[in-house]
């Protein structure tokens, strides 16, 4: 259903779930609100595996910086958490959106040198990505990798990288050449993605503004509502939990 | 060029742990302001994928800005001293002396922030105040919304701690970072020196297609 939403809708609901969770100083509901958002994962059948070890992945240095700063076993839970949940918030879209779609709205506020690089950049990425891992392998072939010898194999490692590097400026500047050439005239134009249902769009929407409305509430009168704090970790719980017997029910694997 | 930051970024050295960033590699090749260009769209892709956060895009910018600004700046001073027969170690140590300047760059911003609300949890399970009676028994808005704030005081920022482990962790970065860095700007100045040493400015080479195939 998350895919089929329109990417506006969808950046809407991601900024507003964001400001939640950077707002909230509370780590039960910080809790709650990743508790939803897995919910929402396993509901909508996305590969939550990559998923959770991307947004652990902040939380690593998030545990570094805790360390540093916090005053107490809470207050470092919630830094680690916040940096969890913002991550899973952003992974979230990444995984339900094409990377243009995301870039279209951003293009359209930002400079078109700016906007038309990241563009650029996600292409270029998986060409290098790609160069590299067969400069590797070449590399392999022909012995310049060998474990006994780390030193080498780094300077080895290091020399592809070069070699990639030289390929990236030639291949930017065929790409910028190949462009002008079909008439690029200084601004790339993504097609926005049509709206499927006005109702997924909203209730996306609407769901995005329900947890940052939740966060935020409960950050601005918490001496009233922390002692209920339990209930928004108890909801996502639920819903979690109904996610996975449904996922059961129909026999999908998890 | 943002591109191949990210692909080293990728590549892990110590897992975990540390990752090259070709941040100063960047500076030297493109100059101060396509650095910044270069530094915001590295930055924006990376908040992306959660690595790095949204709302402090401008300030990871701002470092990274820093980093490729000051690494540029000094690699030019160093192949004065140096020579251009020793790129390496002029970008060895244009890398160091940017490390340092944007570590201490951070740790600047974060004692410039205070005591954010992140360091001072609200309570969460304060068992004296912990409750699970009805919240809309009493009426939400008169008791629990409109009731009068207590003060809470914000809890001094250990600044100092922050900046030993931050300077203790990111020496050896800086010394794999330098390593990386100088190999890399040795290999290409033997192959292609003007991209070195004139940067952006340089007359491209076009290059015609090898055996890389029909990419574009």
């Amino acid at each position: 259903m998350l895919h089929r939403a329109v990417p506006g809708a969808k950046l809407l609901a991601f900024a507003l779930v964001l400001t939640g969770v950077v707002a909230s100083a509370n780590v039960l509901v910080v809790g709650g609100i990743a508790l939803t958002l897995v919910a929402v994962i396993v509901a909508l059948r996305l590969p939550w595996r990559p998923m959770l070890l991307l947004a652990l992945y902040p939380g690593i240095f998030g545990a570094i910086y805790s360390f540093a700063v916090a005053t107490d076993l809470l207050s470092a839970s919630l830094i680690i958490l916040k940096a969890i949940t913002a991550a899973l918030v952003a992974v979230l879209l990444m995984f339900t959106t094409p990377y243009p779609q995301v870039f279209a709205p951003i293009q359209r506020v930002l400079p078109a040198v700016i906007g038309d690089a990241l563009l650029m950049t996600y292409r270029s990425l998986f060409l290098l990505l790609e160069k590299f891992s067969h400069t590797l392998t070449a590399v392999r072939l022909r012995a310049g990798l060998i474990g006994a010898n780390p030193i080498r194999s780094a300077a080895t490692i290091t020399r592809s990288l070069g070699g990639v590097l030289l390929y990236s400026i030639d291949l930017s500047q065929r790409t910028h050449d190949v462009m002008y050439l079909r008439g690029y005239d200084g601004r790339l134009v993504v097609t926005p993605q049509p709206s499927v249902s006005a109702w997924i769009d909203r209730g996306v929407a609407i769901v995005g503004a329900a947890i940052g409305v939740m966060a935020v509430a409960w950050r601005i009168w918490w001496p009233g509502l922390n002692p209920y704090a339990w209930i928004p970790p108890l909801v996502a719980m639920v819903l979690l939990v109904v996610a996975l017997a449904w996922r059961v029910f129909r026999k999908e694997p998890v | 060029m943002a591109a191949l930051m990210l692909v080293g970024m990728s590549s892990e050295i110590i897992p975990i742990a540390y990752h090259i960033n070709l941040t100063v590699l960047a500076g030297i090749l493109l100059g101060p302001w396509l650095s910044i260009i270069t530094a915001l769209i590295v930055n924006v892709m990376l908040a992306l994928v959660g690595h790095g956060g949204v709302t402090v895009i401008g300030l990871n910018t701002l470092v990274i800005v820093a980093e490729m600004v000051v690494g540029w700046f000094l690699f030019g001073q160093f192949a004065r001293v140096f020579g251009r027969r020793r790129p390496a170690v002029s970008a060895a140590g244009a890398t160091v002396l940017a490390l340092i300047v944007s570590t201490t760059l951070l740790v600047g911003i974060v004692a410039l922030g205070g005591s954010p609300a992140a360091t001072r949890e609200s309570g969460a399970f304060n068992p004296a105040t912990l409750s699970f009676a009805n919240p809309f028994g009493g009426g939400v808005v008169t008791n629990v919304i409109v009731a009068p704030q207590a003060e809470q005081p914000a809890p001094k920022l250990p600044v100092a701690r922050f900046a030993i482990m931050v300077y203790l962790l990111g020496s050896v970065g800086w010394l794999i970072e330098a390593l990386i860095t100088a190999l890399i700007v040795g290999f290409v100045a033997r192959v292609r020196p003007g991209l070195v040493f004139e940067g952006a400015s340089a007359e491209p080479v076009r290059a015609p297609l090898g055996d890389e195939g029909t990419h574009t």
